[in-house]
Order: C-alpha cells, then structure tokens, then sequence
C-alpha cells in the first residue's frame, strides 16, 4: 500500500495577505481527492507549498510519517497552473529531458515519454516542436510530463483547463489508473461537474482556510444540512371543474410545515415544497403534516450538487 | 504570484553545493546537455560558428595568398642594352619569387616577378604593342645610360623597381671592370654585408606582430563571452517565462540547474575559441609559416587557461541578468551592464597593446587578464610565474564571482511578475 499525503496546519503569508491559514487535509493512496475554491483562495499556493517552489511560514507536509524533502519530491508528478516546457524543444526530446530530471535513465526516459505519447493520443506529433502543437495538445504533453517517472504522488493545478471533452475523458482515466494504483491524487479545478464525477475525495478551501473537506458524496450529504422535496396533491382538486390552480388549497400547509419544530425554511414551487430541516427536526413529522393536506405524491432528501455546496460554504 | 521565500530545507539541501549528493553530477550533465543541445540547433549559433571560422581562414589566407602572387608582365625590348638589362631584371625577379615565400613579411627586398620578353623592329612597334595592352611596358635602348622605358599609364612598380636594380647593377658593374676591380671586390660592390643589430634591452621576436597579438586574442574572447553570455541569460529568462523552472526547483536544487547551465556553455565557448585557433594554426602551417606556428601553440595554451577562467568568472553574472528579468525584452536592461564588463576590458587592452606599465597591471586584472597576458607571454615578456599568479587571481575571482552568481540567481530565478533589483535578489525576495 502506497502512503498518503498529509498537509498539516500549513499557513503562509504574502507581505500582510495571510494566503493560507493552518490549512490541514489529507490526500489518501488510491483515492482523487480534488482541491476546489474560488479565484485567489489558496489552491495554488497551497500545491507550491507542497511541491517546495514555495515555503511554508509554519506547518509541515507529509508523505506517511515521512517530511517532505528534496529526494522524495523528485518521485513526485507536478503539473504547475501556469504550464512549463521548453516552446522551442521537440515533444519527445523535452519528456525524456524532464524524466533524466527526475532521475530516470534515458533510454528508460525515452520508451515511457513514447507509451504516454501513445496513451494521449498524441504518437505522431512526437518529432513536434512544443509550440507547434494547439495548447490543448501543450497540455496533454504537461499531463505526460508530470506521469513520465511514475509518481509517488500526483499534484496537479488545474489539469483539466483547456482540454476538449476528449482529452478530459483522455486525461481523467490516466488519473484514475494511477489512484487504482494506490497513488494519492491531487488535482485542483474550477470545473465542479468534472470534480463531481473524478474525485472520491473534496478539499473545499476559501479563503485560505479548508472550508470542507472529506468523501465526495458523504460532503453533499451533510454539506447542507438537510433538506426535503414534498409534492402533495390536494384532495378536492379532481372535484373542481377545468383543474386550476391548487394553489389556494395549499396555502395552510405551506403556513403549516413553517411551524414545525425544527424546520428553517420552506420554498414552495407549485405543488412542490422544498423544507431545509435543522438537526433536530423530524422529517416524519413533516410527512405527517403534508398527509394531512392531500396525498403525498414525492416525500425524499434532496442530494446537493458540490457546486450547491461549493457556493454554500464560501459563501 | 509567485513573490516569497523558498523552502528553507532546500536551501539548505543546496548549500553544499555540487559533489555532496551522488545525482548532483549527472544532473548537472543533463541540464548541461541540454543547453548544448539546444545551442548546436541555434541557427544563429551556427551560423556564427560559420563566420568566424571564415574570418580566421581568411585572415591567414589573405597575406599568404597577396604575397604568392607574382605579377606576370610581358615587356617588349629594342635595342642590345635594352635585352641585358631586361633579361638581368627577369633573372633578379624570378629569385626575389623564390626568397620570399621562405619568408614571412617580404619587405625591403625586390619584388617578385615573371618577366617574358618579346623582340621588337621599332620604336613605333613597341608604342602600338604597350597601347594596345599586348605588353606591360617597352625598354628601349641600345646603351644602358640612355634606356628608355615606355608605358601607358604608368610603369608597373614591380616592373619599374627590376629594371631600375637591373640598370644599376649592370653600370656599376661595367664601371668596375672598367676600374679593373676583381670578380671578388665587385660582389662585395653589388652585395653589401648589412651591419649586425645588437639589441641590449630586447628579446627575441617572433613573426607574428604584437599588436594583431593582442588584437586577436581580445576580439575572441569578447566575442565569445558576448555570444554565449546572452544565449545564457536568454536560456534562464526561457525557463522563467514558459514557467519550466518551476518543474524543475520542484526537483532540482537551483545552484545545480545554475551549475548545469554555465558547464554547458563553458564547454561550448571552449569548444569553439579551440575550434578557432586550431583553424588558425593549422592555416598558418599550410601557408609556410611554420615558424609562426609554435609561437602561436604556446600563447593559445594560455590563452584557453585565461579564456576558460574568464568565461566562468562571467557566465554565473549572466545568468542572474537572465534571472533578474521575467521577459525577453526586458533583458536588454539587465544585459548592458554585462556588455560593459566585456566590452571596457575590451578597449582597454586595444590602448595596451605596447608593452609597458599599462599593459603589465592589466595583464593582472581579473577582467583584463585573458586579454593580455597569454600575449605577455608568447612575446616573452612575462617571467615564468606572472601567467601562473595572473589565472590564480583571475581563480579566486572567478570563485566570488559564482558564488555572488549562485546566490543572486537563487534569490530571483523564481520571481516572474516584475523586474528585480540586486539588492532583493540578494535578500531573495523574489524567491
């Protein structure tokens, strides 16, 4: 089993800017954890921190029980927000020069940089000059960049920018076979839907603190608190002539559900109510009540997107 | 945003510098490689490469190829004193051709020449054949104290300076007989013994002139230096704008990737100026002046000392005028000061090609030592102990001048927002 990364209470000032403060996460082996949090938060600075450009003020990062220093960075897959390869220098030539960095031999260099050219779609432009290629194809190459010496750790900053819908598609499955091999991952973006479908794990981080941060899923559960999706038919609807509105029916049951002990708020879309429960509330109770308005026709929990939770907890 | 310190364990990491971690050497290799690499693609290097070997080739060709030259001129002749003084020149010019490519400089002699003559009937005859370019000149004269010499525009000087030492010799030597002066005493007449020059203060010269010495050895190593100084600094602010130095701190000590850098050029600015002076040496064989030859070997030896000192004392300073800048264009005010250093020292030893006080303190200063020493001492001006004391200093020099490089270059190579001053470097604000 492959060892995770640990950031532990990290704080890093710009001048008087307190860019990160005590920021503590996890990243766990086999397992993409992504990093999200609106412009100027902390995610880059954080990455930086961990890959050594930067320096932390206090704090420590770790890989297991290990500090991390120079020689273990050198294992490490970094993959920096601005880019960095060599415009003027062949594919090829530019992957095998990265993967000697990183201390791998250069015949071992070259048949890695060829498969990873491969896998990304991108065998016949190997002989390229760098700045021939659409950024689109420059990134894929930095994704190949940050594999080439097969990491002990992924850090990626926003690996996902500027790729088409097939290159994501290309670039997520290189991600996730490295978490199924017991990499801990890393990779920070702004496209929630795409951190939504890739990442076991969410590090939400606002300014400069982690906001949230645990399982993708169990986080949209809880991230929220709760809330309820009520679709109630009133009885003496069918009776009236023509249909109409239902709407004066209603209204006690909307005055009603707003007395319910521990409900905070109630939304009401035509039949349908939304009811945010705090944590003493009993959604049985709620049910109760609606039934007796008409017949419950939807009664469940409602699961928050990550980008509902995202805007709820930086806010 | 990258404005801040560097992580402090790597700093420490680096301090020991290269030869303490077993991956520093090959490391720097590669990052050496790869500068090497990238310079031997560089048109404008090759192209460069090209012109400078043509230069040298020229500058050794052209002498050689002005003195192996011989004028053939074709002179019609009337008259029997006229026919004596013509085949006299022709013998003289033919032996003046011989003597002079065993020499270097031909100076103070007679000029070469292959002489044809043609008879002629007349004068007239002689007229039409020098108006009409069939001959270069016409002699004309039946006693050698009333010859004639006709041309057209003017008497070519090869021609003119011939028959003028023909003309002489033949009236001197009629004279003597004359006289009744012995065979013996008439050679001493024509061929005066020269005195012999007693020097108390000089010594032995060789062939080369000093100052074309000084001159040459200045223009290569400027030149180098200027070349490979910018191609440095402009490789560095490269990996700062495209952002690769931040993949590469990420794993490799700065002071390596600095080392690797300057390794890299070094031994390609060596590789060249050896190239260079190969070229010229060899030239200077092929064209029969084989004596300029060991002079020069001995004077390039150390030259390539002081240029390879030299070249390293500035190098670390280039790439911190790379590494104080974010952009290509802005390099161009970080890099004047750098031209300055190359290009004082340059003019500097153009005022000190004469061996004196002046040349002899700046052939001690570190940025004026590789320019002027090496020719100290092919002249053999120098005592056998000044070149050795002259490239320990420019050493210790050099020594400061990588360190001072190393830091500066560590302090800023992050930074890519803005232009940075020394002095932040220095405390490593951009870093």
């Amino acid at each position: 089993m492959r060892e995770g990364l640990a950031i532990d209470a990290v704080t890093r000032r710009f001048g008087d800017r307190l860019a990160l403060d005590g920021v503590s996460f996890e990243v766990r082996p086999g397992r993409v954890t992504g990093l999200v949090g609106a412009n100027g938060a902390g995610k880059t600075t954080t990455m930086r921190i961990i890959m050594g450009v930067l320096a932390a003020d206090s704090g420590e990062v770790r890989l297991g029980a290990q500090p991390v220093g120079l020689p273990l960075r050198r294992r490490f897959g970094y993959m920096p927000e601005e880019r960095g390869l060599y415009p003027k220098m062949k594919v090829v030539d530019q992957l095998v020069y990265l993967g000697r960095i990183h201390g791998l031999d250069g015949a071992t260099a070259r048949t890695r940089a060829e498969a990873l050219l491969d896998a990304l779609g991108l065998a016949e432009r190997r002989t390229d000059v760098l700045s021939t290629l659409s950024l689109g194809n420059q990134q894929r190459v930095q994704v190949a960049a940050a594999l080439l010496h097969d990491p002990v750790l992924l850090v990626l900053d926003e690996p996902f920018s500027g790729l088409d819908p097939l290159a994501v598609d290309l670039v997520s499955e290189r991600l996730r076979e490295r978490a199924d091999a017991g990499v801990p991952v890393l990779f920070s973006s702004h496209q929630l839907e795409l951190v939504e479908r890739l990442c076991d794990d969410v590090v939400i981080i606002s300014a400069g603190m982690v906001a949230a941060a645990g399982e993708a899923h169990a986080l949209r559960r809880a991230g929220t608190g709760r809330r309820l999706r009520v679709v109630v038919t009133p009885p003496h609807r069918d009776a009236r002539d023509g249909g109409g509105s239902s709407r004066p029916l209603l209204d006690p049951l909307e005055v009603e559900l707003a007395r319910v002990a521990g409900v905070t708020a109630v939304g009401v879309d035509g039949d349908a109510f939304t009811v945010d429960l705090d944590a003493g509330a009993d959604a049985q109770v709620v049910l109760a009540t609606a039934l007796r308005h008409g017949a419950v026709d939807e009664f469940g929990a409602i699961v928050p997107t990550l980008a509902e939770i995202f805007r709820e907890v930086v806010r | 945003m990258i404005a801040g310190r560097r992580d402090p364990a790597r700093a420490r990491g680096a301090r020991p510098g290269i030869g303490h971690d077993p991956r520093a050497r090959g490391t720097v290799a590669v990052v050496a490689r790869r500068e090497i690499a990238v310079t031997l693609h560089d048109r404008a290097f090759l192209g460069s490469t090209v012109v400078m070997l043509l230069v040298v080739a020229l500058a050794v060709a052209i002498p050689a190829f002005i003195q192996g030259r011989t004028p053939r001129l074709t002179v019609a002749v009337r008259g029997s004193a006229a026919q004596q003084v013509v085949g006299a020149a022709t013998t003289l010019g033919a032996d003046a051709q011989k003597s002079s490519s065993a020499s270097v400089f031909g100076v103070g002699q007679l000029p070469g020449a292959a002489i044809t003559t043609r008879p002629v009937e007349s004068t007239a005859e002689a007229e039409r054949l020098v108006r009409d370019g069939t001959v270069s000149a016409a002699v004309i004269g039946d006693d050698v104290r009333t010859l004639q010499v006709i041309a057209a525009g003017a008497v070519p000087d090869a021609l003119g300076s011939l028959v003028e030492a023909a003309s002489a010799q033949l009236q001197v030597s009629a004279a003597a007989a004359d006289a009744g002066l012995t065979s013996s005493q008439l050679r001493a007449m024509l061929n005066p013994t020269p005195p012999t020059t007693v020097l108390l203060e000089g010594t032995a010269r060789g062939p080369v002139p000093p100052e074309l010495l000084v001159v040459v050895f200045a223009f290569l190593f400027s030149l180098s230096v200027l070349t490979f100084g910018v191609s440095i600094a402009q490789s560095v602010v490269e990996e700062k704008r495209s952002r690769v130095v931040e993949l590469l701190v990420a794993v490799v000590p700065v002071r390596w990737l600095l080392a690797g850098k300057v390794v890299g050029n070094t031994a390609l600015a060596v590789g060249q100026i050896v190239l260079l002076l190969g070229v010229g040496i060899l030239g200077a064989a092929v064209t029969g002046r084989a004596d300029a030859v060991g002079q020069l070997l001995v004077g390039s030896g150390w030259f390539l000392v002081f240029f390879l000192l030299g070249f390293v004392l500035l190098a670390c300073l280039w790439a911190v005028a790379g590494s104080l800048v974010s952009r290509i264009e802005e390099l161009q005010s970080t890099t004047v000061v750098m031209q300055v250093l190359v290009l004082l020292p340059f003019v500097a030893a153009l005022f000190a090609t004469e061996p004196g006080i002046v040349q002899t303190t700046l052939s001690y200063l570190p940025l004026t030592a590789p320019l002027l020493m090496p020719e100290r001492v092919i002249l053999g001006d120098a005592a056998a102990w000044e070149p050795v004391v002259s490239a320990l200093l420019v050493l210790v020099f050099a020594a400061l001048s990588v360190g001072l490089g190393a830091r500066l270059y560590e302090g800023s190579v992050l930074h890519t927002s803005s232009r940075l001053k020394v002095r932040q470097a220095w405390r490593g604000e951009g870093a």
